[in-house]
């Protein structure tokens, strides 16, 4: 089991879609940091309240829900490999938020073309 | 290679002398529609001479210079027409900045008059004159002899003064006994996702404690400042990197223990971002010739664009920022939460645990985008 902090290991402003949006997006957070992890087929541990303020949709939809999108990996086996931790209550919203974006995205329904090619 | 005739040279000349003096961008900077930019020099000035009838205080002196007088009050509220109208005449009189001895020339802007502003309409004020005073390389100079003190504490808190380099004077920040306390505003570009941050950090400096919920109304504004990157200066407008800003600031009343926060960008407008092939856009282009349904047009869709998370993308996975904005309000469970995007209002409110949601059209457009979230501390 590996785990990541969010505000620590990734960047204590996440914010933003695409690599465009500026430093620390969903784009770069997916293919950075969930995605090596998940292709070593280990579970992951995912801090979201370690230093970070809040987040938007943006980035929770391209960070979390683009791994179905792109054909990563599938809605199940995504939610069966992630555990989402706050101490936070506040947090609990995003928690629930992650798991609607995932539960809702179409798997492999989109071919990734990185926006900063 | 061809040599080319004397005529053409001339054309030449003359476009690059005009590409110099920045006309190639005057057609498409922001918030305005183009069409409305493009307009020829007799319409701005037969806009001027036909609102000056109207409720916009303009002296005009020799050789077509403008004055123009802000009102006693300013804000988008109780006062939307007279305040859009001000701003809107700085809008159009700068644009036409280059356009001969034949139009109106913008020499003044004068705040004698104003004795009260929001703190949303003092923010889209001073972008607006940030924009002018760009578009004149910074040769703005600040005259606040007879400006009412409450009003300059007011500005010198947001951080007006600062905007102007030809500026040599010193201000007292003593000055004035309001209890509004202004967040210095913070100008962002696409992408500076980190300036949330600053704003909470100047907010609990003015409150001294921290905003219960804060991190839903961080939340909202990262996603406005991603709206922005994506949608409100889009390349086919041929912004220049310069106009793609955004403002921010925040405000704390100590006697009614309001807080508000502020966000405007300068962009084309959330309705004119939104896909026109849809049903019901369809359906009001094809009734667009029947005026009130065209009056209300961005008012419908700035609904529509809210309530059922469209975008201008089309993709299922997008278009939820709008509801991000939300969040702070009703997590709260009191306050407000209003966007004015061209001519067009969309407000969501809580008092006591009922929602009410209220659009609204308007004649005269914000140019651009304005979010207010509105919040009232009882903690």
């Amino acid at each position: 089991m590996k785990r990541i902090s969010v505000g620590k290991d990734f960047s204590p402003d996440p914010a933003g879609r695409y690599r465009t949006d500026g430093e620390g997006s969903g784009e770069a957070f997916r293919e950075d940091c969930l995605r090596p992890i998940l292709d070593t087929g280990e579970k992951i541990e995912i801090v979201i309240d370690d230093g970070v303020e809040g987040y938007g949709s943006s980035f929770l939809v391209e960070g979390f829900a683009g791994l179905v999108k792109y054909g990563y990996i599938t809605n199940e086996e995504l939610l069966s490999r992630i555990e989402i931790l706050y101490t936070d209550d506040d947090f609990e919203f995003y928690k629930i938020k992650i798991i609607e974006y995932i539960k809702q995205a179409k798997y492999s329904s989109q071919k990734y073309i990185g926006s900063s090619e | 290679m061809k040599k080319i005739t004397r005529r053409q040279r001339h054309r030449d000349i003359r476009h690059g002398i005009l590409i110099r003096r920045g006309h190639h961008l005057r057609k498409h900077c922001g918030g305005v529609s183009s069409r409305q930019e493009e307009r020829p020099i007799s319409s701005i000035n037969s806009w001027i001479d036909n609102y000056k009838k109207k409720h916009l205080n303009a002296t005009i002196a020799k050789r077509k210079r403008i004055t123009l007088h802000l009102p006693e009050e300013m804000n988008f509220c109780d006062n939307y027409e007279v305040t859009v109208l001000h701003i809107l005449a700085i809008r159009k009189l700068s644009n036409s900045r280059k356009s001969g001895n034949k139009s109106y020339r913008l020499v003044s802007v004068n705040f004698d008059n104003l004795r009260t502003i929001s703190t949303s309409a003092a923010l889209v004020l001073t972008a607006e004159l940030s924009k002018w005073d760009d578009a004149i390389r910074q040769q703005l100079k600040p005259m606040i002899d007879n400006w009412d003190a409450e009003i300059l504490k007011q500005f010198i808190d947001l951080g007006f003064f600062e905007l102007f380099r030809n500026s040599s004077l010193v201000y007292d920040k003593s000055e004035g006994s309001s209890p509004i306390n202004l967040v210095k505003y913070i100008k962002g570009q696409c992408g500076d996702n980190s300036k949330p941050r600053v704003l909470k950090e100047k907010i609990i400096e003015i409150i001294g404690e921290k905003v219960c919920k804060w991190n839903f109304l961080h939340g909202g504004l990262t996603e406005a400042i991603t709206n922005v990157s994506h949608h409100a200066y889009p390349n086919s407008h041929e912004f220049s990197k310069e106009d793609k800003n955004w403002y921010l600031t925040g405000s704390y009343n100590d006697a009614t223990k309001e807080l508000k926060i502020v966000f405007y960008d300068q962009g084309i407008g959330i309705p004119k971002s939104l896909p026109a092939s849809d049903i019901w856009e369809k359906v009001l282009s094809v009734l667009s010739g029947i005026s009130s349904v065209e009056r209300k047009r961005d008012e419908v869709l700035l609904k529509a664009a809210v309530e059922l998370e469209r975008t201008s993308t089309k993709q299922s996975d997008r278009g939820k920022g709008l509801q991000d904005l939300l969040e702070f309000i009703r997590q709260r469970k009191d306050g407000y939460l209003s966007i004015l995007s061209l001519k067009g209002l969309f407000k969501y409110s809580i008092s006591n645990g009922k929602e009410e949601i209220k659009t609204e059209h308007f004649d005269q457009p914000v140019c651009g985008t304005l979010i207010i979230w509105s919040a009232t501390l009882h903690e």
